[in-house]
C-alpha cells in the first residue's frame, strides 16, 4: 500500500472509531465517512470481551484459546487472542474520562438495568464497584424522571443472585425524589447534564442522608454527567462515603456517549477527518483494489480517493448488512458476499432466545480481515472489514460485542499499517 | 407514489441517536425531541390536519437527519409538520416579516441610518419585543449603507481573470447583499485571484426563512424565482454560495422540504457549490493559488449545522490550514442556537442562548483571535453572545492573500 | 366450589359474545359472560379491522352485503368512537377484469350498498400511493373499526347494565340436566379456582371454537371450520382510505388503514385447530405481492407484524373438502332444542365483525323467547350508543398525538411508538390489575408500534413490578413472555427495517440487559 494516501473508514461506531484513531495516531491520513452515528450511543460502554461460551466465562484470557479453537470462523479466531488483549489494552489507554479498569484476566460481573450480573472484562471506573464478587449489599437508586431504569426490578433480581463464592446478596431499592427542573421525562441525558453541576450532586447526596446502611454499596443509573463524569463520581463517593457504581440504562447511553466523545475527540486531534451524514453510495475499483468511494452529499455525490478502505458499517442492526423483502441479503457498500444467510434453512427459530441461524451471518475474512469469497479467495487486497459486519459471532449472546469491535477495528488498522496486501 | 420523506419514517428503529444530538431538546422540555416529532408523531398525522404544536419548537437545524444512521428524514418531516401547524393556526406578523429579508432589505437599506439607530436603541427594542415579539437582545445586524448588488453592478473584472477561463455565478444571498456587502466583495476578490470570472446576476431571497417559518407556498415561489434569476445569462457554470444555509436550500432543501420537483431547480442544485467547497476542489485540481502570506492568528472554526448538512466535510478547515502561521482549532460541534430566525423570537431567544452556551463557553475559554464560521446568523449570534469577532472563512483567505477592499 | 346463578350465560368474549351479553343485559336479563382468555383475544382481535360497507360481498354474497350495509349504518351511530371514517375505494387494477365493475355497481344497487364511481384521477389525488395504472375506482362507505375498543365498550355497557364478565375463565364442563344444558363449570386459568355458572339459557358464542364447545355439551357435531386468514400490519398509514380490489373476493385484496398502521389481508385456508395458526413464508410473500398490485413499492415499506385469525365458517363438511372462501359469510343461529333436542342451549357462529350486533340481536330474540316466553323485551342495541360514543364523533388517528401534546410536561411516555403514557399505564392497572403485559397491550396498544416492545417491554415490566408488587419471578416471566409473544409475530416478516429493529432489540435485551440470564429464564419457551 502507498504510504501517503488517505484511508477511508466507513462507519463511526466502535470499530470505525478505533480503526480511524489507530491509523491517525500512526500518522496516516484517515477519513471517517459515516451515514450517521453508531452503536456507541446505545452501548453500555463496558468492554465485554467474552462472557458466555455459553458456559459463563470467568477469565476471557483463559477461555479465548479454547474458544477460538472451537469457533474457527469467529472474528476472534481471525485476529488471534493476543491481538484481542493488545487492542483492549491500547483502548484502555485512550479512555480517559472516565478511566477504564480491569483486563482480560478476569471478568467483572456488573449489574444491568434488569438486575442481571453481566460479565465484562474492562469497565469504566464508575461501574466497577458493582462487581457481584463484592457481594453488596446493594442499595439501588431510582430517579422519578427516568423511565429507563427501575431500581426495584434491579434490586429484586440482585437479591436472587449469589456471588461466585456462593454467598447470598443483599439488595434493595431507594427512591430519590430529584429531577432536573421538575422534568417528568428528563431521561438519561437530562439527568446527566444536571449531574455535571456540583449543586445537583450535593442535593442528591443530601437526599440520601441517613437512608443508607453502613455497608451498603450504592448503585445509580449511569447518568453521572456526560463531561467530567469521573470527577462527579469521585466527588459523590466522597459525599456519600461509600462506593458508588453506575448501571447502564436503556438508550440513550450516557456512558456510551462519553466513550464516543473521548474517542472522536482523540481521532480528530490525531488528524482524522470526519464526515457524518455521508452515506457511501458507490465505490471505484481497479481489479482487486478499491480506488476510492463515492459518498452522498446534499446535492449529489463526492469522490474520495483512498489507499485502503476499512469497512465498519455494523451488522443487521446498523444497516451494514441488509435483507430485502425477497429475503435477498446484501452488504451495501461493496456488495461483498454474505455468508451464513442461506435461503434454504430456517433463518429464525420459534423461541425468542434461541440461537437463530441468521445471527452469525456476515462477511467472511482472512486473518488480515480482508474479505474473502466462499473458497477463501481474497476479494479486495486493500479492504479490511471490522466490527459487527463480520461473520461468525453472536455478540449479544457471547457478550463479546465491544470486544470484537475493538479487536477487529484495531487489527484492521494494524493490518493496513503493516501488511502489504 | 408515496412521498419519500414521509416514507423514510419506516427506517426508524427508535435508537435515540437523534435525541443525543438534538440541541434544542436538551435545553427545554417544550420540545420533546426529534424522534418524537419526526418518525413517531408522523404515524399519527394525516394530510390536511395538524394535531401537534410542540413541533414549532424545532429550530430546523437539521442535525437529527445528519446523525441518523438509518436514513430517516427527521428534520424534513418536522419542517413539514411545522408548516401544517402554521397553516392551521396562522403565522404571526413577526414571522412573516422575518421570513422576507428580500422584501425588508430594499426597504431598510435606503434608510439604513434611521433603522440602525432604532435597532441599536434599547427602549425601542423593548417596544419592538412587546409589539411584534422580536426579542430585545436578539442579534440583529445593521443595514449596510450600500448593497452588495449596487457594488457588483459597477464592478469591473479583476486583473488576471480571462474571459474565456473558468467562470461561476455568485449566489450571495440576502445577508451579504443588505448586511455584509464586504463579504461579497471578498468572495469576488478571492475567486478572481484564482482566475475565476464571477458573474453576479440580480437575485432575490432563497426562501429559507419562509420555509423555516412554515410558510411553504411563498417559500416555493421565492426559491423558483431565485433559480430563475441565477439562471439568467443561460450558462451552466457552477453556482457558488457564500451562505452555507442558503446554498443548502438550492442544493437540497427546496427538493426535500418544500417538495419541489422542478427539473431546472434540480439541475441548478447539482451545480451549486459552497464557496469553500469550490475553492478546495480548485486546490485538489492544483488550481488554487496557495501563495498566502503569513497570518499568525488563532482561529476557532465552527461548522454551522447547515454547513454540516452539505455532507461535504469541512473544506473551510482544510483551506485555513493552508495559511502559514494560522492556528486553526475546530469547535467541538454543537449549535449556536440561532437557527436563522429562531433565536430572534421572544419566546425562543432563551432557548437559543441555552443551546449555544457550550459553544460560547468554548469561544470564551479558548479566546481565539477570531471565530471563523460559514453561516451569517451564526456569526452574529456567536459574536453577540461571546463578545468575540467572527468572520466568514473566506475573509481570512482574503487577508492571507494580502488583498484589500 | 363457588356457584353463581344467572338467566343468560354467554360463552365467548369475542365481538359476538360481548354483543350478546350487552343485548341480554339491556333487555334486563341477568347475564354472565365467560371467556377462556381475554376479551377479543381470538378472532375479533385478529382481523384486519374493516367495517364493511357491504361492497366486498355485493356480487358474491348478496345476503351478507345487505346485512353489512345495514349494520355499517347502525355501528356508525352507536360505536362512532371505535370507527374511523376512512371511506373505501374499490379499484380495478391491471390484473382485474374491467367489466367486473359493472357487476359490482349492479350488485351494490341490488343490496343497498352505497357506491359512487369516481374518476381515476380523483382516486389518485385522494390516495397518492395507489397504483396509477388502475382503470376504475368506486367510492363506498368502508371504514376501519377498532375491534378491541368495540369489545371492551360492549362489555362495559353490559356490566353497567348488571352483567358479569369473567375473563380467563375456561369452560371445563358443560352441565346437563337431562335433555337441557344447565350451565358450565369453569376454571380461572390464572388462579386455578373453579366456578360453576348455572343458567336458564347458555349461548355458545365461541366462533371458530363453537364445534369444540358443542362437543363438550354432547350434542350433534356442529360443523364449524376454522378458516385461517393471515394479515400483515405495515408500519404506517401508507393509505388513508380502505383499498379493495374490484374483483371477486380473493387473497390479499384489501388494505385497511387502521390506527397507525395499514393492514393487508387476507388469506383463507381451512385448518383443524383454531389455536394452531402457523404463518408460512409463502403466505407472507403472497400478501406482499398482492399489496404491491394496489400500492406499488409495497414490498419496500416496512412490515411491522404478521398474525393469523380463525374465521368461523359454518357449513363445510370437513377441512380440505372445499375452499372455505366459498362458504357464506352470513351467520348461523342454531337452536339445539330443535336441532338436537337439547334445551337451553343455542349456538351463534359464522358471520363477521361488522354484523356482530345483528347476530347478537337475533340470538337474543331466540333466547328471550326461551328464557321468558310471552314477555316482550325488545332489542335496544341498534339505537343506544356505546359508552364514550357519540353519533358522528368518529375516532381520528391524530387524537392520541393531540392528547399527548397536552401532557408533555406532566406525564412520561412509556410506549413511544403508540404514545402510551405512564399515567395511561397505571390507570389501566388500577382498573384491571394484571401481571401480563399482553393484557396491557390489548388495552392500550402498548408494544404494538415499530419497535414491537423494544423499549417499552422493559419499562412496562418495571412499572408493573413496582405498582402490582409482583414477586420477582412473576415480573421476570412477564418480561420474557412478552418478548416471546412479540417474537411470534415478527419472525415470519423479518426483513428490511423490521429485521434491523429486531436485531437492535436483541442488543437491548440480550447485549445490554442480559435477560437470558434472568433468574426466571431457565426453562423459558
Amino acid at each position: 500500500m502507498s504510504d501517503d494516501g488517505e484511508i477511508v473508514v466507513v462507519g463511526a461506531g466502535m470499530a470505525g472509531l478505533v480503526a480511524a484513531l489507530r491509523l491517525a495516531e500512526a500518522g496516516r491520513r484517515a477519513r471517517i465517512l459515516a451515514k450517521g452515528f453508531g452503536a456507541t450511543h446505545l452501548s453500555g460502554a463496558t468492554i465485554d470481551v467474552l462472557g458466555y461460551t455459553p458456559a459463563p466465562v470467568m477469565s476471557p484470557a483463559g477461555a479465548l484459546p479454547a474458544f477460538v479453537a472451537e469457533h474457527p470462523d469467529h472474528p476472534y479466531a481471525r485476529v488471534g487472542a493476543g491481538v484481542v488483549e493488545e487492542a483492549v489494552g491500547w483502548l484502555k489507554g485512550h479512555l480517559t474520562d472516565p478511566r477504564y479498569v480491569g483486563d482480560l484476566g478476569r471478568n467483572f460481573l456488573l449489574p444491568t438495568a434488569a438486575g442481571v450480573c453481566k460479565p465484562a472484562a474492562v469497565a469504566p471506573q464508575t461501574m466497577a464497584a458493582g462487581d457481584l464478587r463484592g457481594g453488596g449489599p446493594y442499595a439501588i437508586v431510582g430517579l422519578p424522571g427516568l423511565k429507563d431504569f427501575y431500581p426495584s426490578l434491579v434490586a429484586g433480581n440482585l437479591a436472587l443472585a449469589t456471588t461466585p463464592a456462593g454467598t447470598a446478596v443483599g439488595a434493595r431499592a431507594v427512591e430519590v425524589d430529584l429531577s432536573p427542573g421538575g422534568r417528568v421525562d428528563a431521561g438519561p441525558l437530562g439527568y446527566a447534564r444536571r449531574f455535571e453541576d456540583p449543586r445537583f450532586r450535593a442535593d442528591f447526596a443530601a437526599a440520601l442522608q441517613g437512608r443508607l446502611a453502613a455497608d451498603e454499596v450504592l448503585g445509580v443509573p449511569a447518568v453521572l454527567g456526560l463531561a467530567g463524569a469521573e470527577q462527579a463520581w469521585e466527588e459523590l463517593e466522597a459525599r456519600v462515603e461509600r462506593p458508588i457504581f453506575e448501571i447502564p440504562t436503556l438508550p440513550p447511553s450516557v456512558p456510551g456517549l462519553r466513550m464516543f466523545t473521548v474517542l472522536m475527540a482523540a481521532a480528530r486531534r490525531a488528524g482524522a477527518r470526519v464526515v457524518i451524514g455521508a452515506e457511501v453510495v458507490g465505490v471505484e475499483t481497479d481489479g482487486y483494489r478499491v480506488r476510492g468511494v463515492w459518498s452522498g452529499t446534499a446535492n449529489g455525490r463526492r469522490f474520495y480517493p483512498t489507499a485502503a478502505l476499512v469497512l465498519a458499517t455494523g451488522g443487521w442492526a446498523a444497516g451494514g448488512l441488509v435483507m430485502d423483502s425477497h429475503r435477498v441479503v446484501r452488504e451495501p457498500v461493496l456488495g461483498l458476499p454474505v455468508t451464513g444467510a442461506d435461503d434454504g434453512a430456517a433463518r429464525f427459530l420459534p423461541g425468542y432466545l434461541d440461537h437463530h441461524p441468521l445471527a452469525t451471518a456476515g462477511i467472511a475474512v482472512d486473518r488480515w480481515l480482508r474479505p474473502v469469497d466462499a473458497r477463501g479467495a481474497v476479494l479486495y487486497d486493500n479492504v479490511r472489514v471490522a466490527g459487527a459486519t463480520l461473520a461468525g459471532a453472536e455478540p449479544w449472546k457471547e457478550k463479546s460485542g465491544d470486544g470484537i469491535s475493538v479487536a477487529t477495528g484495531y487489527h484492521a488498522a494494524m493490518s493496513v499499517l503493516t501488511e502489504e496486501g | 407514489m408515496e412521498d419519500p420523506v414521509r416514507a423514510s419514517l419506516d427506517h426508524c428503529v427508535k435508537c435515540t441517536i437523534c435525541e443525543t444530538a438534538c440541541p434544542v431538546a436538551q435545553v427545554t422540555p417544550l420540545f420533546p425531541g426529534p424522534k418524537y416529532e419526526g418518525p413517531q408523531a408522523e404515524r399519527f398525522r394525516q394530510p390536511g390536519a395538524s394535531a401537534d404544536h410542540s413541533v414549532d419548537y424545532c429550530s430546523g437545524c437539521g442535525i437529527c437527519s445528519q446523525v441518523c444512521p438509518h436514513g430517516v428524514k427527521i428534520a424534513e418531516i418536522n419542517s413539514r409538520a411545522r408548516a401544517a401547524y402554521k397553516a392551521e393556526v396562522g403565522a404571526p406578523l413577526r414571522d412573516r416579516v422575518l421570513a422576507r429579508p428580500g422584501v425588508t432589505g430594499p426597504m431598510g437599506s435606503p434608510v439604513a441610518p434611521v433603522v440602525n439607530r432604532v435597532m441599536a436603541n434599547g427602549p425601542a427594542r423593548w417596544v419592538l419585543e412587546r409589539a411584534v415579539g422580536l426579542h430585545h437582545s436578539a442579534p440583529v445586524p445593521p443595514y449596510a449603507p450600500r448593497s452588495f448588488q449596487r457594488w457588483a453592478r459597477s464592478h469591473r473584472r479583476g486583473a488576471g481573470v480571462h474571459p474565456d477561463g473558468r467562470s461561476v455565478v455568485y449566489f450571495h444571498g440576502c445577508s451579504t447583499n443588505w448586511f455584509e456587502p464586504d463579504l461579497g466583495r471578498m468572495v469576488v476578490a478571492v475567486l478572481e485571484r484564482n482566475g475565476v470570472q464571477v458573474r453576479v446576476p440580480d437575485q432575490g431571497c432563497c426562501g429559507l426563512p419562509l420555509q423555516s417559518n412554515g410558510l411553504f407556498e411563498p417559500a416555493r415561489r421565492t426559491l423558483r424565482h431565485l433559480a430563475h434569476d441565477l439562471a439568467a445569462g443561460g450558462g451552466d457554470e457552477p453556482v457558488v454560495a457564500s451562505s452555507s444555509s442558503c446554498g443548502l436550500m438550492l442544493k437540497r432543501e427546496g427538493r426535500e422540504i418544500l417538495g419541489l420537483a422542478d427539473e431546472d431547480l434540480r439541475a441548478m442544485g447539482e451545480r451549486t457549490y459552497d464557496i469553500c467547497e469550490f475553492l478546495l476542489d480548485l486546490h485538489d485540481q492544483g488550481a488554487l493559488d496557495t501563495d498566502f502570506r503569513r497570518l499568525p492568528l488563532r482561529v476557532l472554526y465552527h461548522a454551522p449545522c447547515q454547513q454540516r448538512g452539505h455532507a461535504m466535510g469541512t473544506p473551510a478547515l482544510d483551506l485555513l490550514r493552508l495559511v502559514p502561521g494560522m492556528e486553526v482549532v475546530e469547535s467541538a460541534g454543537g449549535c449556536c442556537g440561532i437557527a436563522g430566525t429562531y433565536g430572534l423570537k421572544k419566546e425562543k431567544y432563551g432557548i437559543a442562548m441555552a443551546v449555544g452556551e457550550p459553544l460560547f463557553e468554548q469561544v470564551r475559554t479558548g479566546n481565539p483571535d477570531v471565530v471563523a464560521c460559514d453561516g451569517e446568523t451564526c456569526r452574529w449570534q456567536i459574536t453577540a453572545a461571546s463578545d468575540h469577532s467572527s468572520v466568514h472563512p473566506v475573509a481570512l483567505l482574503f487577508w492571507a492573500y494580502g488583498l484589500e477592499l | 366450589m363457588q356457584t353463581i346463578e344467572t338467566e343468560v350465560l354467554v360463552i365467548g368474549g369475542g365481538a359476538t359474545g360481548v354483543g350478546v351479553a350487552r343485548d341480554a343485559a339491556l333487555r334486563g336479563f341477568a347475564t354472565v359472560l365467560v371467556e377462556r382468555k381475554d376479551l377479543a383475544e381470538g378472532t375479533t382481535g385478529r382481523y384486519h379491522g374493516l367495517l364493511h360497507s357491504g361492497g366486498r360481498y355485493a356480487v358474491k354474497d348478496p345476503q351478507a352485503a345487505r346485512e353489512c350495509a345495514a349494520e355499517n349504518g347502525v355501528l356508525r351511530r352507536i360505536a362512532a368512537d371505535c370507527i374511523e371514517d376512512t371511506g373505501g375505494l374499490f379499484v380495478t387494477t391491471p390484473w382485474d377484469d374491467v367489466e367486473f365493475g359493472d357487476r359490482f355497481l349492479a350488485g351494490c344497487a341490488a343490496t343497498g350498498v352505497g357506491v359512487e364511481e369516481i374518476e381515476v384521477g380523483a382516486a389518485l389525488v385522494r390516495e397518492p400511493a395507489l397504483n396509477p395504472d388502475i382503470r376504475r375506482a368506486f367510492l363506498v362507505a368502508d371504514a376501519s373499526m377498532d375491534a378491541w375498543k368495540l369489545a371492551w365498550a360492549c362489555a362495559r355497557s353490559a356490566v353497567e347494565h348488571g352483567a358479569r364478565v369473567l375473563t380467563y375463565h375456561r369452560v371445563t364442563e358443560v352441565l346437563r340436566n337431562g335433555d337441557a344444558v344447565a350451565g358450565v363449570v369453569t376454571v380461572d386459568v390464572r388462579t386455578g379456582v373453579t366456578l360453576t355458572v348455572r343458567a336458564q339459557v347458555t349461548v355458545n358464542a365461541t366462533g371458530a371454537w363453537a364445534g369444540q364447545l358443542a362437543a363438550l355439551a354432547g350434542c350433534r357435531p356442529v360443523d364449524v371450520v376454522p378458516g385461517k386468514g393471515i394479515m400483515i400490519a405495515m408500519n404506517h398509514r401508507i393509505v388513508n382510505t380502505v383499498l379493495n380490489r374490484c374483483t371477486m373476493p380473493s387473497d390479499g385484496d384489501i388494505i385497511v388503514p387502521i390506527r397507525t398502521v395499514s393492514v393487508v389481508g387476507t388469506t383463507d385456508s381451512p385448518v383443524t385447530d383454531p389455536d394452531q395458526l402457523e404463518v408460512t413464508q409463502a403466505e407472507v410473500d403472497h400478501m406482499l405481492d398482492e399489496g404491491e398490485k394496489l400500492v406499488p413499492g409495497f414490498r419496500k415499506a416496512r412490515a411491522l407484524r404478521v398474525w393469523a385469525g380463525a374465521r368461523p365458517l359454518f357449513g363445510a363438511k370437513e377441512p380440505g373438502d372445499e375452499k372455505t372462501r366459498d362458504i357464506t359469510r352470513a351467520h348461523t343461529l342454531l337452536d339445539h332444542r330443535q336441532r338436537d333436542g337439547l334445551d337451553g342451549f343455542v349456538t351463534i357462529t359464522g358471520g363477521k365483525a361488522t354484523t356482530f350486533r345483528l347476530m347478537a340481536e337475533e340470538t337474543m330474540d331466540l333466547v328471550a323467547r326461551m328464557a321468558s316466553p310471552g314477555t316482550d323485551r325488545p332489542c335496544r342495541t341498534a339505537t343506544l350508543p356505546l359508552p364514550d360514543s357519540e353519533p358522528g364523533a368518529y375516532y381520528a388517528v391524530g387524537s392520541r398525538l393531540a392528547q399527548r401534546e397536552r401532557h408533555l410536561l406532566d406525564d412520561q411516555l412509556v410506549c413511544e411508538c403508540e404514545l402510551v403514557s405512564r399515567r395511561d399505564l397505571t390507570e389501566a392497572l388500577d382498573r384491571r390489575p394484571t401481571a401480563n403485559i399482553d393484557d396491557i397491550r390489548r388495552a392500550l396498544r402498548l408494544g404494538m408500534g415499530p419497535c414491537q416492545g423494544g423499549f417499552c417491554t422493559y419499562r412496562a415490566t418495571g412499572i408493573l413490578h413496582h405498582q402490582e408488587r409482583l414477586d420477582q419471578a412473576t415480573a421476570n416471566r412477564a418480561l420474557l413472555d412478552f418478548l416471546q409473544e412479540r417474537w411470534k409475530g415478527l419472525a415470519p416478516i423479518l426483513y428490511g427495517d423490521q429485521l434491523r429493529q429486531a436485531r437492535l432489540d436483541d442488543w437491548l435485551y440480550q447485549g445490554l440487559l442480559d435477560v437470558e440470564h434472568l433468574p426466571a429464564a431457565a426453562g423459558a419457551p
